[in-house]
């Protein structure tokens, strides 16, 4: 052990001799402990490849002192680069052991393991940064809302776009009355393709047939964690699960909670009315290669009822008339379309009616950084923007039922109506079987 | 000899003091035609002579001869075959085969070109039902010699063959049709009458769509060169397209999605969709188009796509927005429309007016619908898509979807495929694309317009 200086992560390797020093065992307070912004985070990070990863880096300026990952193989640089960090491949008994020693976790599994793991973290009083889509299920997003206002931990969902200048500006505009009332909003991204030879990842495609063996760094069984039983295949991982209906959430739910956060926020949106969704035609295994959501939203306060409508795959709504030629729309975008005119994300179009307009004034407090939010409200300051409770649950609901509404069982009916969302008593309330999907089932041993 | 023969079958008529004199005698069309080289003295002035085609009694039947006779083809052909059915040309005898058999007396035929030369004195019409590629080539051949046609749309393979097809449907005066038969039909009308009745007030929107899966799309092109089958010429089948492998994913039928050959679900199912839109609403040329896809390469159409026209006002009537969607897509679901009721039949056109919306030819609500008064029908109906072509070849009336009258419109659709192309170029470069259609050019991305006329492979020419 190292002498000298005691640095608080050297301090947490000593944890087990620390024993005599503590007087109130963090868990028996029932929530978090207070730690003053002077003192330093004990993170642990649950799926640390990939996005994950970067997430660890957002926030180690904090101590990171235990990660877990399924797949040592794709963990195994951020393994390296904090090698302090105990490893572990099961979060739930990192949670078990880590328990005394940890503040806070981040969550960046696949969308299908979100939910149990941040909710094992909340229970035990972490306060937790989860990836969005928050969850896989709009069940599990009410849920794992309701936990971190019930636990009082701090939260935040990984859509740091939120806390970028454009939504704060955007917000500032509609609230100046810059287009007047805004009824209709058009949301979109290129994902899950780039075009037809180079995509994101795979949609539209079906379950592969061959069973390769399961690589030795790999917990198949763990990676599956919730998820029905198959056999292994990379065609899942480490990134393609996201095209997956049993482990990840499509193109909307990849993108959707970055890119209707700004519009959640602007126009106050809450639950939705209705959903419908229209997509291409083969998404047994995976999710559609195309798709339009349209929803409804109600009037809120003085803002009148509007209707958004999400593209993905390659779809975008009409070119506004307002935008010049040669100004693209952008492969990633929203279009406000208000009484008085139109915004193209946070612009005004045309450029001229942009210029003459100048700025709104200022009504929000601009950020210090979205994951330097999350750190802050981990040590008592104000929740963070995308906290589940006021935001990230809220707007991930949406967006899953979304995907509810694009579920290939659902087809049919989808062809007579649009879903009708009761979201206080989350129903479904005219397409009984839509129910199900709202939910899934866990595999035996998993519950949140 | 054949000359002879036709004449003194009584269909070639003299032409004298402007009386058409018919000459048939008891004997039964058919019984005659095997007698036709006896006939040989009867004639008097053989059809190709008089230039133009030759006028057929409404009594008479005519002599058809299809081109591209398997599949679609064999469809067209069974819809006229109340005339006589005397040659058939098809590069794949196998796909053919049943077709041969319904008409055993039909000479066979796998080259179009030595079919026509061959059969010139013996048929009034032809109906095509090649690929989109060979439509061009084999229709205006047949008209260049006075022969009705009957062609299958989108028409054609590119706005230029259109638009010389229409020409000369027009300086040869030749009875024309193109296939897309909804265009008779009640419907068609209802939507015409209904929208010019103020129904719906004016009509600044329209949207349409067709989500059946047909054809395999968003495809590259396969590796593999299996072996020509047997019955199959493929160089003739390949006609004025690019040099390229034989390979099964091309034919019979799957053609439709690769670019070189067929022109995707909208040249597909784009002109049947239409007909009652460019009617309704007397559409023109588009001043301009957008395109949005799920991918598109230089081989297949997309999976999916929408494309977006603006039609400028034309006399009382407002510009309008017309959204075409394939591959699933559609608008959305409307507010008027009661829920539990069927939206995305899979072809539907949806009319949204100032004062309503109809879906197809229903105002929606259905309340709506039952409350209407509906105007006195003031268009005539049809006999029939195809027998609207025969009545033409023999005389009667231009068929409603003659070249001149579809013309315009396949191009429209053809025009979209362009916007699907260019579909990446135009995102990136933030445009649409302006279209002036007299002049079959667009005006602000030059490179677009090679898609307006394609290369044919050597030894082919319009």
């Amino acid at each position: 052990m190292k002498k000298k200086k005691i640095s608080r992560r050297d301090f947490i390797g000593a944890a087990a001799t620390a024993a005599a020093f503590t007087i109130v065992p963090r868990n028996v307070l029932g929530g978090p402990r207070n730690i003053p912004p002077s003192e330093k985070l004990n993170i642990a990070g649950i799926g640390i490849g990939g996005r994950g990863s970067g997430v660890l880096s957002s926030v180690d300026s904090q101590n990171i002192v235990a990660l877990c990952d399924v797949d040592w193989s794709h963990a195994r640089g951020t393994f390296k680069r904090y090698p302090k960090a105990r490893p572990y491949r099961d979060f739930r008994k990192m949670l078990d052991k880590e328990e005394k020693n940890i503040d806070a976790v981040t969550v960046a599994t696949p969308d299908h393991v979100h939910a149990v793991a941040t909710m094992a973290a909340i229970k035990r009083g972490k306060h937790v940064y989860c990836e969005k889509p928050l969850t896989h299920s709009v069940y599990e997003a009410r849920k794992v809302a309701e936990a971190a206002r019930k636990y009082k931990v701090a939260t935040q969902m990984g859509n740091q776009g939120q806390a970028e200048e454009r939504p704060r500006l955007l917000y500032e505009y509609i609230h100046d009355g810059a287009i007047g009332p805004v009824r209709e909003v058009h949301v979109w991204t290129d994902r899950p393709l780039r075009g037809l030879n180079s995509v994101y990842w795979p949609q539209g495609v079906d379950r592969p047939k061959e069973t390769p063996p399961v690589p030795e760094t790999l917990d198949w069984d763990l990676w599956l964690g919730p998820a029905p039983h198959r056999p292994y295949h990379p065609a899942y991982l480490p990134f393609n699960w996201r095209g997956w209906w049993d482990f990840g959430t499509g193109a909307l739910g990849d993108i959707g909670c970055h890119a209707l956060s700004p519009v959640f926020k602007a126009l106050k949106l809450g639950p939705p009315t209705s959903v419908e969704a229209i997509c291409t035609l083969v998404n047994n295994e995976t999710y559609p290669v195309a798709s339009v959501v349209n929803y409804q939203f109600p009037a809120r306060g003085d803002m009148p009822p509007v209707k958004l409508s999400w593209y993905d795959g390659g779809m975008r709504p009409p070119r506004p008339d307002e935008l010049e030629d040669g100004l693209q729309i952008g492969t990633n975008g929203a279009l406000f379309i208000g009484d008085k005119g139109k915004m193209l994300g946070d612009r005004l179009i045309p450029e001229a009616r942009r210029k003459e307009y100048g700025k709104p004034p200022q009504l929000l407090p601009r950020s210090p950084g979205h994951s330097e939010e999350w750190i802050r409200a981990c040590k008592g300051g104000e929740p963070a923007g995308s906290n589940f409770v006021d935001h990230a649950g809220p707007l991930a609901e949406a967006v899953l039922l979304g995907n509810v509404a694009l579920r290939p069982e659902l087809k049919e009916k989808m062809n007579r109506t649009r879903l009708l969302w009761d979201s206080p008593n989350l129903k479904i309330t005219n397409v009984s079987e839509a129910n199900k999907f709202l939910r899934r089932d866990y595999r035996e041993g998993w519950t949140l | 000899m054949k000359d002879h023969k036709r004449t003194a079958n009584g269909r070639d008529k003299e032409r004298t003091n402007g009386q058409q004199v018919s000459r048939v005698s008891g004997l039964t069309r058919r019984g005659f035609m095997s007698k036709a080289a006896a006939a040989a003295a009867f004639t008097i002035v053989p059809r190709h002579v008089l230039g133009g085609s030759g006028n057929t009694a409404p009594s008479e039947k005519l002599d058809i001869a299809g081109i591209g006779v398997g599949g679609r083809g064999a469809g067209d052909i069974g819809e006229v075959s109340g005339e006589n059915i005397v040659a058939l040309c098809d590069v794949d005898f196998r796909h053919a085969a049943g077709t041969f058999k319904r008409y055993p007396k039909a000479r066979q035929y796998r080259d179009f070109r030595k079919m026509l030369d061959k059969e010139d004195k013996n048929i009034d019409a032809v109906v095509v039902a090649t690929p989109d590629h060979t439509h061009a080539v084999a229709s205006m051949m047949a008209m260049k010699m006075g022969k009705h046609v009957y062609c299958e749309k989108p028409l054609a393979h590119d706005i230029f063959e259109v638009r010389k097809l229409t020409e000369a449907a027009r300086e040869h005066k030749v009875a024309t049709q193109l296939g897309n038969q909804g265009q008779a039909s009640e419907g068609t009308r209802l939507v015409c009458e209904f929208i010019w009745d103020g129904a719906i007030g004016p009509v600044r929107e329209v949207h349409s769509w067709c989500n059946r899966p047909i054809s395999p799309r968003g495809l590259d092109r396969p590796g593999d060169t299996p072996p020509v089958p047997e019955g199959l010429s493929w160089d003739l089948w390949l006609g004025t397209a690019p040099e390229r492998p034989y390979h099964p994913c091309y034919l019979p039928f799957n053609w439709r999605g690769w670019w070189d050959f067929g022109t995707g679900v909208l040249g597909d199912i784009g002109c049947h969709q239409f007909a009652a839109i460019f009617r309704a609403l007397k559409l023109g040329y588009p001043t301009s188009v957008e395109a949005c896809s799920s991918g598109v390469n230089s081989e297949t159409a997309p999976l999916a796509s929408i494309v977006r026209y603006e039609f400028p006002a034309r006399g009382d009537m407002p510009p309008v927005k017309l959204s075409w969607y394939d591959g699933g897509l559609m608008p959305p679901r409307p507010a008027e429309l009661e829920d539990g009721r069927r939206y995305g039949d899979p072809d539907s056109n949806l009319y949204v007016g100032d004062k309503g919306k109809m879906l197809n030819h229903r105002l929606i609500p259905e309340a709506r619908m039952k409350e209407y008064k509906k105007p006195s029908p003031t268009l005539p109906r049809s006999p029939g898509h195809h027998k609207e072509w025969i009545r033409a070849c023999k005389g009667g009336q231009p068929a409603g979807s003659n070249f001149e009258a579809s013309g315009p419109m396949a191009e429209v659709v053809l025009l979209g495929n362009i916007a699907v192309r260019m579909g990446q170029a135009l995102y990136e470069k933030g445009l649409k694309l302006y279209y002036d259609g007299p002049n079959m050019r667009i005006t602000n991305m030059p490179e677009a317009n090679k898609y307006i006329r394609r290369e044919y492979r050597k030894g082919w020419s319009l």
